[in-house]
């Protein structure tokens, strides 16, 4: 097997273990807001609805960040690095990938260190969950999107350095 | 002067292709650590987090869902039979359905390039087929599902309203007139160039084929009185209306049994990615947001065009420019996100109603949508129908000279969008 077997591999099972875990993120919101209506409808409001429904969309948006990531689909301009000539459009995305990528190690490690302190903290409407659990998703986004880009990182490179069609983080 | 250097640096990162979300995250990073040093750094993640749990935007991976649940359940085809029943007799009457459907589709699904992923692959080959230019095609359907992002319910106006802390529910009741009007001139075009290039007509009208269409989609139907019913009439919030969305879509593709599993997995998913995207920026603009109202940014900025002029009608005329020049670079998400926080105080200080202001950002960006280089909506058009970007665009340029029109007559005629906003709500 060789090394490149193995990375697009390794891409692959990355992708869709984040693909799995979206996926049930999505349709545990959609759950979650029609059992709450439900409830409210009868008469009898789940306390912990807003609270929880609220942080299942913070842990989309990190795990669905990082697949995002994976699929160069985030939000970007690359008019001017699709015009540079080629050299100059390897360097350039080799710049972006850097700022991206010290981005999230200070993101990440931020988040660490409010993880140490919420660690006494428990969410209001349900205090047995520990707000570190919930939190938690700033640390792992942050690695998965690492993760991410260090795996989309050839193919950015190879789409820089081709004539027709570059790409950028 | 520090406020210039930090906006050049974003600027420079945003045109090396860095993300934009990072890109505003870098920008906050660098602020926070000017003003506070070392030890504001876990505000970064402790932002980072709360920015990315707002409740109101819940409605978006919900609406989402909900529109990726009807394209797979069969809905699309029977929307369109029925408008086909009831518009195909006129000449030119395929590109009216195409109108037509992506009205309707609107109501359900609230994002553009879900209406012209959805309805596009069905009606783009069949215009085709039938003789309409692929360029003609592509544009039509590609303004109609942008005009479709004023009619309720809709994600830009959803992330409008968190970000001008505006009803939600009074953007989407203002939304409903302009685009009814914008459907209706939209179809007129199309019936002028139908006539003027002999385009066919459809199918005989036929009561008996009418009413049996409408039998087939009716329970589609039933969704927008659903989600419509439910949120205008107060039984719901916006996003437990999006909650019910998803129900009720699960319901009629499970009764019409055509739901494709391995499309609704790829379309949940895509649609995950597409929520991740927004609250990212969502995020960290609630980051750099710190940073700017510390530093009173749209305040200053506020005063320094309520120095210039204080006329309501002369800022909507500067904003409009502004938000069509926005339009041309920035995706709607990205635009309302950086846009909407900064001018809301001139806004709100000169006297313009934030729902009337809604509507003028929200048809900018619909605009927008259609402009190129960055132009989501037309480029997934074009992509569908396999056309150039470019020939699309020139035959695109009446319709946009429509939308343009809506834009006019809902800046300077505000009865249009409030009129309903002050029938329901006084």
């Amino acid at each position: 097997m060789t090394l490149l077997t193995v990375a697009g591999r390794l891409r692959s099972a990355f992708e869709r273990s984040l693909e799995v875990i979206v996926f049930a993120l999505m349709i545990a919101l959609a759950v979650i807001v029609t059992v709450a209506v439900i409830y409210r409808k009868a008469g009898d409001s789940l306390v912990w609805y807003d609270e929880v429904a609220e942080i299942v969309l913070a842990w989309i948006t990190y795990y669905g960040s990082a697949l995002a990531a994976l699929r160069g689909a985030h939000i970007g301009v690359s008019a001017l690095v699709d015009a540079l000539p080629r050299r100059l459009r390897v360097a350039t995305v080799l710049v972006a990938e850097s700022f991206v990528i010290a981005f999230f190690v200070l993101l990440g490690w931020a988040g660490w260190a409010v993880l140490e302190v919420l660690g006494t903290d428990y969410l209001v409407s349900l205090p047995e969950v520990s707000t570190s659990f919930t939190q938690s998703v700033i640390v792992i986004g942050a690695c998965l999107y690492i993760i991410a880009e260090l795996l989309r990182l050839p193919e950015a490179l190879r789409a820089a350095a081709s004539p027709a069609s570059p790409g950028g983080p | 002067m520090a406020m210039l250097l930090l906006f050049l640096g974003m600027l420079a990162l945003v045109l090396i292709n860095v993300p934009i979300a990072v890109a505003l995250g870098i920008a906050a990073i660098v602020a926070m650590l000017t003003a506070g040093g070392l030890d504001s750094l876990p505000n970064l993640a402790i932002v980072m987090f709360t920015g990315a749990t707002k409740f109101p935007l819940i409605a978006i991976p919900l609406f989402i869902l909900a529109g990726a649940i009807m394209n797979t359940g069969g809905i699309s085809r029977r929307l369109i039979a029925f408008a086909s029943a009831l518009l195909g007799f006129i000449r030119g009457g395929l590109a009216m359905v195409n109108v037509a459907t992506s009205m309707f589709f609107a109501e359900i699904s609230g994002s553009a390039v879900a209406d012209v992923a959805a309805l596009g692959s069905i009606l783009m080959p069949a215009m085709k087929q039938k003789g309409y230019p692929g360029p003609f095609t592509a544009a039509i359907t590609s303004s109609s599902a942008s005009l479709a992002i004023i009619i309720p319910p809709s994600i830009p106006m959803i992330l409008y309203a968190v970000m001008a802390d505006a009803s939600v529910v009074q953007l989407f009741v203002a939304g409903i007139i302009p685009g009814v009007i914008g459907g209706l001139l939209l179809m007129a075009l199309c019936y002028w160039y139908a006539v003027r290039y002999d385009y066919p007509v459809e199918e005989v009208f036929q009561l008996r084929r009418v009413w049996q269409t409408f039998k087939e989609a009716s329970l589609a139907f039933l969704l927008p009185v659903i989600i419509l019913g439910g949120i205008f009439g107060g039984i719901v919030t916006a996003s437990e209306g999006a909650g019910l969305a998803v129900v009720a879509a699960i319901g009629i593709a499970a009764w019409y049994r055509e739901i494709n599993w391995n499309q609704l997995w790829t379309a949940v998913i895509d649609g995950g990615v597409q929520t991740a995207v927004v609250m990212l920026l969502v995020a960290s603009s609630a980051l750099l947001g710190v940073y700017l109202t510390e530093a009173q940014v749209p305040q200053r900025l506020a005063q320094a065009i309520i120095d210039f002029t204080n006329s309501p009608w002369l800022v909507l005329l500067l904003l409009n420019i502004f938000l069509l020049a926005v339009g041309l670079f920035l995706h709607s998400a990205a635009a309302i996100i950086l846009v909407v926080p900064i001018v809301m105080p001139v806004v709100n200080q000169v006297g313009i109603d934030p729902v009337h202001f809604g509507l003028v950002v929200t048809l900018n960006l619909a605009i927008g949508q259609q402009t190129p280089p960055v132009a989501s909506v037309l480029m997934t058009a074009c992509s569908i129908a396999k056309e150039n970007v470019w020939d699309v665009t020139k035959a695109n340029l009446p319709f946009i000279a429509v939308l343009v029109a809506v834009l006019i007559l809902v800046t300077y005629v505000p009865a249009v969008p409030l009129f309903l906003v002050k029938l329901f709500y006084g």
